[in-house]
């Protein structure tokens, strides 16, 4: 594309005044081919914009460079549609809005900003969205036909989608299925299932192809084009599915590691899901002689938010236990029901089904069971009551009740073992190591992926498929699949409906999405994605390795094979690469590298340190803007250069920088370990990691370490920044100069 | 560990039928919350949240012996602040009436103290505080009166500085003949009312 560029800078919101704008157009494209430049008052107002569309028209204008507000802002505004290259420079939350007026350095910070912007613009290509050869399927693959998983199949159905619902069982309804009654919205009575309605809806629905007694052999593709091998009563059936929702459910926490509470010892101890499998079958009796139940006692998280155990609350217990005493006392009016509870959590309107248990009168007594034992025929419980400060004994017990909590069917009984890597320290004799959670191949078998990552979702740490509580509940660290249900965390039946129905629509969203070369969350509708010059790929495999989404395959010529519907277009294996021949349309390493060369870094006698801060789009940046908003002071010496994730971040950017002569490079991105908050999951870390080999750079170049610095910094952030620069600049003071400027 | 307390629930049922206002204990969740607000808690044997966990433990001595039912002085603080909306005032006089009906004793000063009261509003139609307090420290004999006086001397002086406390007798009331043809009343259908 033969480019013609125009370069627009707003006067308005405080930047005319701030800003010599003449000199600013002048020095700031200098070294580049600009057809047409411009100011204006108000550039996001109706005259503004029509200025730049008439040149566009007129002119035939095709790369636009705005120097104004924030990219985050008017980006509807200034949209010219799908054959125009728009790039943002700030001159508004960075510059007029946080830096002194009419100044010497806020001049150059603009100028430098204005220099990124145009080298940016001048790389930048119009993207090619990505079409696969196959042809793409809009279908849905739903695995697990329990509630959650039928929801997902008929939610599917309702947006009038086509639903593949595989269950291994014989028939649908899966744990709903065992269930006597449930509680669910508006928490005030028990309430018939509703298990029957559903699975019959299902097998009504034309749109829902069931396959019962089956299971998911093998998972191949990626989004729009996966192709899917079923195994139905011993059969093969293959079919195609653009996205997939796994919705495996729950098993109950293994009661036999339970013997302190004597199970497995007393027949007359039993665990929620054999109470509730009784009560199904018709009665409540005694197991060891059947015998009436007149005086039952509950034992609230039987092994939950216990690090021996469960370390997690499973909030379905207490609702369960208070519905199962409602089953006692409809039986028979005068029984007793005692619930030893360490915290009674009956989420939100729940709460008003434990108002009810109360109404009934049973007895809520807090504390914790020290003993379960049998005296004549019954059973006892010892419990120290924290209420009354008391051990307490209650006795007469026909049935005790342990309350387990819920584990995800995703983890594995027994954690895996596999082949170490030569170098890991942990091995055992035979060179085994245990396969951490976070790997694709810990998970219980249930999608089998044909994935060089592993066959599973990787899980967090208690085996849930890994997803963001807050940032993205439904995505996993494979693109199009999404996990529903108690899989993902332990949810009563109000929720799991809710939960499976947001599934589904992400699921139909990402085939749509793909369909047209688009990416989902978190970069949707980003028509870009990696490009490999394969020429000089070395087959280091860091690429392959590094992809937090598994989106990278090997070809039997052990090279890398990217499937691009895979992809969440973070630049993790940009990052990675470290013959820098993986590129997007509009970034890249050479893309960066150019606009980190753009900067004018000052001789040493000026005394004008130079920092170039990488700053993760995500988090960090909405955390700058905030700052800007809000009038924040900090340096005019950093020049901050926006990521698509920190993990993006290519090593070569740090040396040729400190090689030109920047005094030092400042990292920001999102919090990573156990709560992190990298929207691509590993990028944040990963570039953590990357930055250890940087010490091998900065001792070539005999340079100080404290020049290049990783801050973690969360969205809410913002007042932090300028104490994290000033304080960056202070070292940078104090280890002085870079020794390679004017070089 | 002999001795160990047992849960029993007849105590509860007992108390949820027949008591008045009893079975709304049945809804405490035993945050806490009027024990906290209750401006009598440092004289209470048990604070009303700790007396409806001995109700479900079946503590039926200590409940109805304790001197917290008794020391309520209707303040109302807890039944506003009761965040499951427990007439918590109710159930403690509920409580202290069955208690009495049972044939436990309250203890002495609260019991007198109450007696007095009712004697004033009976006769006068108002309380005389300085009278009140008067009667009820002299109740226990001529020593023990002297010494309650210097004990709350303090108090009284501040009381008299804010007008709180009047120094001359208080009058009666107008129309306190129909005032004491209603607290008669009172008395009757208190009496007559089915107690087991
Ligand atoms: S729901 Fe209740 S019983 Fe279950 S783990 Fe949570 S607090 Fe414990
Ligand atoms: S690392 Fe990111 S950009 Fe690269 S292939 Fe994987 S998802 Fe796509
Ligand atoms: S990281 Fe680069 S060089 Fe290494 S395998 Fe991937 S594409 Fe090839
Ligand atoms: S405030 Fe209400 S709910 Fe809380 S302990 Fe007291 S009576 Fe129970």
């Amino acid at each position: 594309m033969d480019k013609k560029t125009a370069v627009y800078i707003c006067t308005g919101c405080g930047i005319g005044d701030a800003l010599n704008v003449e000199q600013l157009l002048e020095e700031g494209t200098e070294e580049f081919t600009i057809d047409v430049s411009k100011d204006h008052p108000c550039l996001c107002g109706v005259e503004g914009v029509e200025v730049i569309k008439k040149d566009i028209a007129d002119e035939g204008i095709n790369t636009v460079i705005i120097g104004a507000c924030s990219y985050r802002v008017n980006y509807d505004v200034f949209n010219f549609g799908p054959d125009v290259i728009v790039e943002r420079v700030n001159l508004r939350e960075q510059v007029a809005w946080v830096m002194p007026p009419e100044d010497e350095n806020t001049q150059e910070l603009a100028e430098d900003n204005l220099r990124m912007g145009c080298s940016k613009a001048k790389d930048t290509q119009l993207p090619e969205p990505f079409k696969a050869e196959e042809e793409y399927s809009k279908d849905v693959l739903v695995v697990g036909g329990g509630i959650a998983g039928m929801t997902a199949a008929l939610e599917t159905a309702k947006a009038g989608y086509k639903a593949i619902l595989v269950e291994k069982e014989d028939k649908l309804g899966g744990f709903l299925g065992k269930m006597k009654q449930s509680v669910t919205m508006p928490y005030k009575e028990l309430a018939d299932t509703g298990a029957a309605e559903m699975i019959a809806a299902v097998e009504a629905e034309e749109k829902i192809k069931v396959y019962t007694s089956s299971t998911v052999e093998k998972i191949s593709g990626g989004p729009g084009i996966f192709s899917v091998d079923i195994k139905n009563n011993g059969n093969a059936v293959n079919e195609r599915a653009g996205a997939v929702v796994q919705a495996t459910g729950w098993v109950p926490y293994d009661a036999n590691k339970l013997d302190h509470l004597g199970y497995g010892k007393f027949k007359d101890v039993i665990t929620n899901v054999e109470m509730e499998e009784m009560a199904a079958a018709g009665k409540i009796t005694r197991p060891s002689d059947g015998s009436p139940v007149k005086n039952v006692l509950f034992i609230q998280c039987a092994g939950s938010r216990d690090p021996e155990h469960l370390p997690y609350c499973s909030s379905v217990c207490c609702l369960v236990s208070m519905k199962q005493a409602t089953y006692v006392k409809e039986q028979d009016p005068e029984a007793v029901n005692y619930v030893l509870y360490k915290d009674v959590r009956t989420v939100g309107q729940a709460e008003d089904f434990y108002r009810k248990a109360q109404q009934d009168g049973n007895i809520f007594i807090r504390g914790a069971a020290t003993e379960v034992g049998e005296a004549g025929g019954k059973l006892f419980v010892e419990a120290d009551d924290e209420l009354l400060g008391e051990n307490v004994k209650i006795e007469d017990l026909d049935l005790v009740v342990l309350a387990v909590g819920m584990v995800p069917a995703s983890k594995p009984a027994v954690t895996p073992r596999i082949k170490a890597p030569a170098d890991a320290e942990n091995a055992d004799e035979e060179g085994m190591i245990e396969v951490l959670p976070d790997s694709g191949f810990f998970a219980n078998s249930a999608l089998n992926l044909a994935y060089r990552q592993g066959p599973e979702l990787p899980t967090l740490k208690y085996g849930f498929p890994d997803s963001h509580f807050i940032c993205f509940p439904y995505e996993t660290r494979r693109t199009g699949i999404y996990s529903a249900g108690c899989v993902k965390r332990p949810m009563e039946t109000a929720k799991a409906l809710d939960d499976a129905a947001g599934a589904a629509m992400k699921a139909v969203q990402c085939s749509e999405l793909t369909a047209v070369g688009k990416a989902v969350h978190p970069r949707s509708g980003d028509m870009t994605y990696p490009e490999f010059n394969m020429n000089r790929c070395t087959q280091c495999k860091r690429c392959t390795e590094e992809c937090p989404f598994g989106a990278i395959n090997e070809d039997e010529k052990a090279n890398p094979l990217p499937n691009p519907t895979r992809c969440r277009r973070c630049g993790v294996c940009m990052g990675a690469c470290p013959e820098r021949i993986i590129s997007f349309k509009n970034y890249s390493v050479g893309m960066i590298g150019n606009m980190i060369k753009s900067v004018n870094v000052p001789e040493e006698d000026e005394e004008k340190p130079r920092v170039i801060c990488l700053i993760c789009e995500n988090d960090a940046l909405p955390a700058l803007d905030m700052a800007g908003i809000k009038r924040m002071k900090w340096s005019p010496y950093v020049r901050f250069v926006q990521m698509r994730c920190l993990g993006s971040m290519n090593l070569v950017w740090i040396a040729d920088s400190l090689s030109r002569g920047i005094d030092g490079i400042l990292l920001m991105g999102c919090r990573h370990g156990d709560d992190y908050q990298c929207h691509f999951v590993k990028g944040s870390e990963l570039a953590n990691t990357r930055l250890s080999k940087v010490s091998e750079t900065l001792d070539r170049l005999a340079l100080e370490s404290e020049r290049v610095k990783f801050v973690e910094v969360g969205i809410t952030d913002y007042e932090k920044i300028p104490k994290i620069i000033d304080d960056f600049m202070e070292t940078i003071e104090e280890v002085g100069p870079n020794p390679y400027k004017g070089w | 560990m002999e001795n160990k307390m047992g849960y029993n629930a007849s105590f509860a049922e007992e108390v949820f039928r027949n008591v008045d206002s009893g079975d709304e204990i049945k809804m405490c969740m035993n945050c806490g919350v009027c024990a906290a607000s209750c401006p009598l808690r440092e004289h209470m044997d048990y604070p009303p949240r700790q007396i409806f966990s001995l109700i479900r433990a079946g503590k039926r001595e200590e409940v109805l012996g304790s001197q917290s039912i008794m020391l309520c002085t209707s303040c109302y603080t807890c039944v506003v602040k009761c965040p499951r909306s427990i007439p918590v005032m109710d159930v403690m006089h509920g409580l202290a009436h069955y208690a009495l009906k049972k044939g436990y004793t309250p203890r002495i000063e609260a019991a007198r103290f109450g007696k007095e009261f009712w004697n004033q509003v009976y006769r006068r139609g108002r309380v005389d505080e300085r009278d009140l307090a008067q009667r009820a420290y002299f109740a226990g004999g001529f020593w023990e009166g002297v010494k309650k006086i210097l004990e709350f001397a303090d108090v009284g002086i501040k009381l008299v500085l804010h007008r709180r406390m009047k120094l001359i007798p208080e009058k009666k009331i107008k129309g306190i003949s129909t005032l004491r043809k209603m607290l008669d009343k009172a008395e009757m259908l208190d009496k007559g009312r089915s107690v087991q």
